[in-house]
This record gives C-alpha cells, sequence and structure tokens, in this order.
C-alpha cells in the first residue's frame, strides 16, 4: 500500500494541481482568472508528461564520453521523448496565452471591465 | 452553478486519478514509455544523427516536423495578436 | 508528384501563409491572389491524394523518412481522403467569395486576414492527414489559434464570444493532450497504427479506459456535441461573415473526424462499441443534440444565429450515425460529414451575401428579397431544402442512410427523433421562405418596382459551386459509397 501510494504521489500532485486549473477556467467570473487557471492547467499538464520521462538511476539524455567505444544502454539515460513534446507544448501554450491576453486586451477597451457577469450586463 | 463547477472539477479529477492506479510506477525503467520507442533515440542519436543530445536529435529530426508546427503555432499567435489589437486601435 | 501530394497540400498553405504576409507589407492587393494560388494548389493535391487512395490504397509517407513509430507519419487512407478533398474543395471556395466581404468588413486588416486564413487552412490539413497522435495535437492549436484571432475580429461582442471559445476550445485541446500523455505511459508509442496494434492487450486497463473517455470529452468540446456546445452559436453569430462560412463547414467537421478516427482506427471497434458504452452514450447525446439544436433554432429571430443552432443540430446526425455503430448508420454519418460541409457552407455564404447587401440578419426585414437577390435567395432555398432533406439533394441520402441504420439497430427513437427534426428544419426554413417570398406587397406598390440589386459575381460564382456540389453529391451519392465511403468504414463492422 505505502509503495503504491510512493510510485504515484507525483502524478496525484499533478491532477490536483490540474484540477485547481480547471475550475479556475470554469468557475471564476474574472477573465484575467480564467487566463491564470488556464496556465495553472497546461503547467500541470507538462509536469505531468515530464515525470514520465524519469527512470531510476537514469542521467540528462546527453551521451557521455561521444567519442568512446562504450555500448550505449538506454536505461541509463531519461526518456527524451516527453522532454521533447512538452518544449513543443510550451510553445503552443504560451501562444495561447499571448492570444488569450489579446482578447482580453480588446474586451477591456470596449467594456473597460474585466469581469464576466458586469459585461454581460453591459451588453444588455 | 458554483457547486455544479466544483462537482465537475471533482468528477475529472476522480476519473484521472482512477486510471493511474494502472500505471506503471514511477520512474521504472521497465515501464512501457521506458522501453518501447524511445531506447532508439538515445541509442542510436550519435550513430543517425551524430548528436550526442538526444533531446535536440529528437525535436531537430526524429520529430522535426512538429517543430515545424510549433514555429507556425508562434507565427500564428503573432499574427493573431496583431490583426486583434491592430484593429481595436484604428476604430478609436 | 502523387507521392508527396499529401504533404503538399499542407505545405503550400504554409509557406504562402509567409508570402501573403511578406508581399502584403509591399502590395495589399497580391494577398488575395496568393491565398487563391495556394488553396487552389493545395485543392489539386487533395484531389490527387484522393485517386491515388481510390487506385492504390493507403498512402504512408514519413517525414523525414524515419519509419514511424520513430518519426512521424502520414496516413491517407479512404477516410482521410475523402474529408481532406471536401474540405480543401470549401476552404478554396470560400476563399474565392472572401474578397469583397472582406473589403466591406475588414478593410484595415486584409493582409493579416488572408495570413491566418492560410494558416487556419494549414491546421486543418494537417488534422485531417497526420497518422500520429501528438502531430494532430500541434495542428489542432494551429487551427484553433487562428480561428480564435478570425472569430475575435467579428462585430461587437465577437472578443467576449471569441473568448469563451478560447476557454472552451483550450480544455479541449488540454484534455485531448491528457489522453495522449494516459497513451503514452501505457504502451510508450504516438503512432496511431502503432497504437492500433498494441492496444488490444490493454483494452482491460484502467489507464486506456481514461484516455479514451479523455479523447472523447475533449473532441465533443471541439466539435460542440450537445451539452459541450454553449461556445458555438455566439463565437459563429459574432465573427466576420467570411469566417462563419469558413469555419462552421470544417472545424466541427474535422472534431467529428477525429473522433471517427479514434474510435474506429487508433482504438478498435469492438472496443469503442462493447467494451465501453461510449456509442450509447453518443447517440443519446447526438439526438438530445438534434432536438435542441433545432428547437432552439426556431427561437431565433437573427438568421445566422438560427444557422448556428442548425449546426449544433447537424453535429448530433454525425454523432447518432456513430453512436449507432452499425455499417449503415456508420454509411450515414460519413457521408453526411461529407454533405454538411457543403450545405453550411451554401447557408452561411448565402448569409454572407445578404449581410454585404442590405447590412441586416434579421428574418423579418428580409421582405421582398427575391426580388432584390433572386439568384441568391434561390441558392439560399437550395441549401436549406437539402438540409430539411428533400429527394434529389444530398441531405436526403445521409439521413436516409441513418434511418436506415437505426432501423436496423432497432433504435426506434432515433428514427423518431430524426423524422421530427426534418419537420422541424422544414418549418424553420419556410419561415424564412415566407417572410422573403410570401409578403404581399405593400399597398401602392407593386414588387416590379423593386429593382435588382444582386450580390457581386465573385459570391455568386462560389455558391453556384456549392449548390452544384450539393446537387451532385446528392445525384451521386450511391456511387461516393461505392468507391470511398464503403472502404472508410473498418471491416469489422
Amino acid at each position: 500500500m505505502f509503495d503504491f501510494i510512493l510510485s504515484r504521489y507525483n502524478y496525484w500532485i499533478y491532477i490536483i494541481l490540474m484540477m485547481i486549473g480547471l475550475y479556475a477556467m470554469i468557475g471564476k467570473k474574472n477573465l484575467i482568472k480564467k487566463i491564470i487557471g488556464m496556465n495553472i492547467f497546461q503547467t500541470a499538464i507538462i509536469l505531468f508528461f515530464i515525470s514520465t520521462a524519469a527512470k531510476r538511476g537514469g542521467t540528462l539524455p546527453i551521451i557521455e564520453h561521444a567519442h568512446g567505444a562504450h555500448p550505449i544502454q538506454a536505461a541509463s539515460y531519461v526518456n527524451p521523448l516527453p522532454h521533447v513534446l512538452m518544449l513543443t507544448a510550451i510553445v503552443v501554450m504560451v501562444s495561447t496565452l499571448g492570444v488569450a491576453l489579446a482578447i482580453v486586451i480588446a474586451i477591456y477597451r470596449r467594456y473597460n471591465t474585466l469581469e464576466e457577469d458586469e459585461i454581460l450586463n453591459l451588453k444588455r | 452553478m458554483r457547486a455544479l463547477n466544483l462537482f465537475a472539477v471533482i468528477i475529472t479529477g476522480i476519473i484521472l486519478i482512477y486510471g493511474t492506479q494502472d500505471m506503471p510506477d514511477w520512474a521504472d525503467p521497465r515501464s512501457p514509455a521506458s522501453t518501447h520507442v524511445s531506447p532508439r533515440y538515445i541509442e542510436k542519436t550519435l550513430e543517425e544523427t551524430a548528436t550526442p543530445n538526444a533531446v535536440t536529435s529528437v525535436l531537430a529530426d526524429y520529430r522535426g516536423y512538429d517543430t515545424l508546427g510549433e514555429t507556425t503555432v508562434i507565427f500564428a499567435a503573432g499574427i493573431s495578436c496583431i490583426l486583434i489589437l491592430r484593429a481595436r486601435r484604428q476604430e478609436r | 508528384m502523387s507521392l508527396h501530394s499529401p504533404v503538399l497540400a499542407v505545405v503550400i498553405p504554409l509557406i504562402c501563409a509567409f508570402l501573403a504576409l511578406l508581399f502584403g507589407w509591399w502590395r495589399k492587393n497580391l494577398c488575395y491572389p496568393i491565398t487563391l494560388v495556394a488553396l487552389s494548389s493545395s485543392f489539386l493535391a487533395s484531389l490527387n491524394t484522393l485517386h491515388t487512395v481510390i487506385t492504390t490504397g493507403t498512402i504512408r509517407y514519413h517525414l523525414g523518412n524515419w519509419n514511424p513509430p520513430w518519426g512521424i507519419e502520414y496516413v491517407v487512407d479512404h477516410l482521410n481522403a475523402l474529408v481532406l478533398g471536401i474540405i480543401s474543395c470549401i476552404i478554396l471556395v470560400v476563399g474565392v467569395y472572401s474578397k469583397r466581404s472582406v473589403e466591406q468588413e475588414l478593410p484595415e486588416k486584409i493582409v493579416f486576414f488572408y495570413t491566418l486564413y492560410l494558416l487556419l487552412a494549414t491546421g486543418l490539413f494537417g488534422i485531417v492527414v497526420t497518422g500520429d497522435m501528438f502531430n494532430l495535437y500541434v495542428f489542432l492549436e494551429i487551427a484553433s489559434l487562428a480561428g480564435y484571432a478570425l472569430i475575435a475580429i467579428g462585430e461587437d461582442g465577437a472578443p467576449l464570444a471569441s473568448f469563451r471559445y478560447v476557454i472552451m476550445g483550450t480544455i479541449g485541446a488540454c484534455f485531448y493532450l491528457l489522453g495522449v500523455g494516459y497513451l503514452y505511459i501505457a504502451t510508450g508509442s504516438l503512432n496511431m497504427a502503432d497504437l492500433s496494434q498494441m492496444l488490444p492487450e490493454l483494452y482491460d486497463s484502467r489507464v486506456v479506459l481514461v484516455a479514451f473517455t479523455f479523447f472523447m470529452v475533449g473532441l465533443a468540446l471541439k466539435m460542440a456535441l450537445f451539452p459541450l456546445h454553449t461556445w458555438l452559436p455566439d463565437a459563429y453569430t459574432h465573427a466576420p461573415s467570411t469566417v462563419s462560412a469558413l469555419l462552421a463547414p470544417t472545424m466541427t467537421k474535422v472534431g467529428a473526424y477525429v473522433m471517427i478516427r479514434i474510435m474506429f482506427t487508433v482504438f478498435k471497434p469492438d472496443f469503442s462499441i462493447s467494451l465501453f458504452p461510449i456509442t450509447s452514450i453518443l447517440g443519446w447525446l447526438a439526438a438530445a443534440a438534434i432536438l435542441f439544436g433545432s428547437i432552439m433554432a426556431l427561437a431565433q429571430v437573427d438568421l445566422k444565429r438560427m444557422l448556428c443552432f442548425v449546426v449544433v443540430a447537424e453535429i448530433g446526425y454525425i454523432g447518432i450515425g456513430v453512436g449507432i455503430a452499425n455499417r449503415t448508420a456508420l454509411i450515414g454519418a460519413i457521408l453526411h460529414i461529407v454533405n454538411d460541409v457543403f450545405m453550411m457552407a451554401c447557408l452561411f455564404l448565402a448569409v454572407g451575401a445578404i449581410v454585404y447587401k442590405i447590412g441586416t440578419r434579421n428574418i423579418y426585414r428580409f421582405r421582398y428579397l427575391h426580388r432584390k437577390m433572386p439568384l441568391m435567395m434561390a441558392l439560399f432555398v437550395a441549401g436549406g431544402l437539402s438540409v430539411v432533406g428533400i429527394p434529389p439533394l444530398c441531405g436526403f441520402f445521409s439521413k436516409w442512410y441513418l434511418i436506415l441504420g437505426a432501423f436496423k439497430a432497432d433504435k426506434w427513437i432515433f428514427v423518431a427523433v430524426i423524422l421530427v427534426s426534418s419537420l422541424l428544419n422544414a418549418i424553420l426554413f419556410f419561415r424564412v421562405i415566407e417572410n422573403v417570398y410570401l409578403e404581399p406587397p405593400e399597398a401602392g406598390r407593386s414588387l416590379e418596382e423593386i429593382p435588382t440589386d444582386e450580390a457581386p459575381l465573385s459570391m455568386l460564382l462560389p455558391m453556384f459551386v456549392v449548390v452544384a456540389g450539393i446537387i451532385l453529391l446528392g445525384v451521386f451519392s450511391g456511387r461516393i459509397i461505392d468507391v470511398v465511403i464503403q472502404f472508410a468504414i473498418p471491416p469489422s463492422i
């Protein structure tokens, strides 16, 4: 039981973090808070992916002794693929953040407020 | 509404945690993620791409097309920001 | 050429988006021709792809010459090739149409508009042809980002609608990414073909179950399946006319395509149908979507908003076909994806032309429009009748297969839902037709006095093409099924 918790608690922490972000995205009324929630959600996903790359006893996936004759053991380096995926995902998430902030600026210029219910009142 | 949102979020979290039960142990070198596709990236990176850094070789070579997509996303985001913000300035 | 055509269809718009920006700085008028050249070459490339797939079978294209599952692979089979061909056709047609509408609605932003238009096309084509789960996510985000921005530059209220779309769309994309992550933990692979070989051993694993659930929820958000459709009506109503005409036919249908791909290629049909009750859940949600969309559409006076709810209902038809999940119903669902692209394009293009000419979308102010724009209204009515399901037009045939499929599965309620919604659609479009055609002339004026003020040729011509497509798809629907669609359905169904 203790081993079970110890071998998964990192995933659970990231899932809790994701849910905090998700709640802010759908529950908060302030548009900036929604964007902060979006950022927390996405960052938690990045952490989640990165933690899948780990290998016990593995080191950075940069091959040492590049010119030596040692056979390279995959088990002694961590998995590079999740890192690559997350490099791409970070860029995607930053772009989404940028576009969302630009839209918020457009909303603020139009309504002079960032509270969703106030905007809906103004629209009526 | 607040209770509904909280309920949806908690359900989502429980489903995600339910899924972790059958996952291989964290940092297990025998897990599928560590044994199926990724070993080639580490073992052959010097031979096939002449790059000691496996992350670089995957990013720019094996999965270089994703990186093209990534730069396109940045391009799209930049153009989007110009499009949205410029629109409002001219209206004033 | 035929070897590289799938990747050319994606890369040409991408390069031309860059060129459109560069040349647009120098001469603004060059953007439109560059866009057309890019979209027509990618249309030709996708036709070539479709032809190659029909004659020689599935195309596998290894990007960078790395073998899958290590590298990224494009896999084009009958299903993608058909969707790619149809979508590139509609994007080209809307591109031709866009000139006058964009000049009127967004005169200052033509350069950036066409750049993003091409990037959106790149994203959609990339989603359709790819055979890699993560590559699909990247292109999904390209298409979504371009979509958010294009919606945000619409009329008053568009930024807020777009913001809600950003939030919902990001949740959808993140759920998809989480699904990819769970599958990666369980299998260690990202390639769809590789996954579909490895997954059957893991079907009772909870990781795979959760991954599948998250794919479905994320894609339901992206394709606006009831009850996750809430972002769609606002976003598509407030967007510029051209953008609605581009997004309404393509974006949601691409989401539906990805859903079919994941349910029946990545996962095997026996998992999606029997091991996991997703098809019955999907079927009931889709039936609710059809009824909800049709009834809400009845309550609208804004024509464009009414059509947005029709889109919600049309997604329901695709969902119901996938939910019944026998061979006939799946033929109906795939045929409906194809037909719906053309029908929605026709209706939204007509709305764009009406807004361009008379500046209002309130259907009670459409009086005598058939005198003013006789051709345009005739084309609009053709599209409307196709949505209702009048025989020679294509909408009838997909509904026919859906009803047949529901009969075979003994799902009588679904038959009833489809029939009732056809009736509701008939009322819907008759209400518009009544306001346009059947209003009595005002006292002392005869109808002949109203001058004809037809939409410009660059708007009429695309409409003609789309309506011709609607009729041809209807007439040749049997042949399309024989040549393409029957191979797009997994053989075990």
